[in-house]
């Protein structure tokens, strides 16, 4: 198709107040509209199922008929820019923040956020965690040097919600109750072998992870993260590493 | 001399300290595991991927259903979500969902 011709199409696809392209026309029937009017339509529930199988959470939290709608003003206005389904929809999350009618429902961004980082996540590159036995091989006294590659799947999303509650209780994982202890959480989401997991990080463990993508080394990591909450505990949250498998490898820089 | 104010510092040995807590930590959790050999066992299996986490659903964008020229206009947004999100009590109120607003 020429390149004129597409963006008209395309154009023409997402809003179904304009009228058909002259170019669509058809053989058998005098009005391509009705025909188009089916294709527009297919391509719009497709667009509304990806998100929909993509954020189950965000859509239980506000209902079926709520989160259609929403997908819809979404859809139309951001189309896919892949034909890959699996990453359409990175911009939701922010879209939602935005959006107007939701906006009763504060955390629904990070939910949906949270979401987002999930399927990321499960799509990310495949990598061995290192073995805690391999930490044991470093020598003490370089230990601050330490340069400490977390696993590709590894995200973390910061909210001033108790995201992770809401999300598992909407998810099906728990159920459905009063949040106790409503705290905002960082939100741990990783994938160390074939289940994407979600965790809540301990105090000062965002600062710390983070710091260590920034391809800080473990003692400028450690120091940060000590400053961003003084109730960081190092070694809990070495130990977290090791065990969620978040680290791939551990070197002295050069 | 002068006292170096320093901010959070932490030395090899607190660095070290700390390893060796984290080493002990885990293999305390290791071993309380069941040898922990079932994961190591698993492989990726393709085509079995559940619900939300495959490429899209193959059949969702070949339903014809409501083939109509949809027209959704500004009364769309008069919808109050509704959903779960009610059940959810916060301690800054049952049922309502504006919460962290001291």
């Amino acid at each position: 198709m020429p390149h004129a011709l597409q963006a008209e199409f395309a154009t023409v696809l997402r809003d179904p107040a304009l009228p058909l392209p002259t170019s669509v026309i058809s053989h058998t029937s005098r009005t391509p509209q009705k025909r188009f009017a089916v294709y527009r339509n297919n391509v719009m529930v497709g667009l509304i199922g990806a998100l929909e199988s993509r954020f189950p959470a965000t859509r239980r939290i506000v209902g079926d008929e709520f989160f259609a709608a929403a997908a819809r003003v979404f859809a139309s206005t951001q189309p896919p820019r892949s034909p890959l389904m699996m990453t359409y929809g990175d911009e939701f999350p922010d879209f939602l923040a935005s959006f107007e009618p939701a906006a009763e429902i504060a955390y629904l961004a990070d939910v949906a956020g949270l979401e987002a980082a999930r399927t990321r996540a499960y799509h990310a590159a495949d990598a061995a965690p290192l073995e805690p036995a391999a930490f044991s091989q470093i020598d003490a006294d370089r230990l601050a040097d330490l340069c400490i590659v977390l696993h590709p799947s590894v995200e973390i999303i910061r909210s001033q919600f108790p995201i992770v509650v809401i999300w598992a209780m909407n998810a099906g994982d728990m159920e459905l109750g009063p949040v106790a202890d409503w705290r905002g959480d960082d939100a741990l989401v990783a994938r160390p072998a074939l289940d994407v997991e979600v965790r809540r990080l301990p105090p000062g463990a965002a600062a710390f992870l983070q710091s260590l993508s920034a391809d800080a080394p473990l003692g400028t990591a450690a120091e940060s993260a000590a400053a961003s909450d003084p109730a960081f505990d190092l070694a809990v949250n070495l130990a977290a590493l090791f065990s969620a498998g978040l680290a791939i490898s551990a070197t002295h820089r050069p | 001399m002068t006292t170096k104010i320093t901010k959070t510092e932490i030395g090899a040995a607190a660095l070290a300290g700390a390893l060796a807590t984290a080493l002990t930590l885990v293999s305390a959790t290791a071993s309380a595991q069941t040898m922990g050999g079932d994961k190591a066992g698993k492989e990726k299996c393709y085509g079995v991927s559940l619900k939300g986490e495959n490429d899209c659903a193959a059949g969702a964008g070949t339903s014809c259903a409501g083939s109509s020229k949809v027209d959704y206009d500004g009364s769309i947004w008069k919808y109050v979500p509704k959903g779960t999100c009610e059940t959810i009590k916060t301690p800054q109120g049952t049922g309502s969902l504006k919460p962290v607003k001291s």
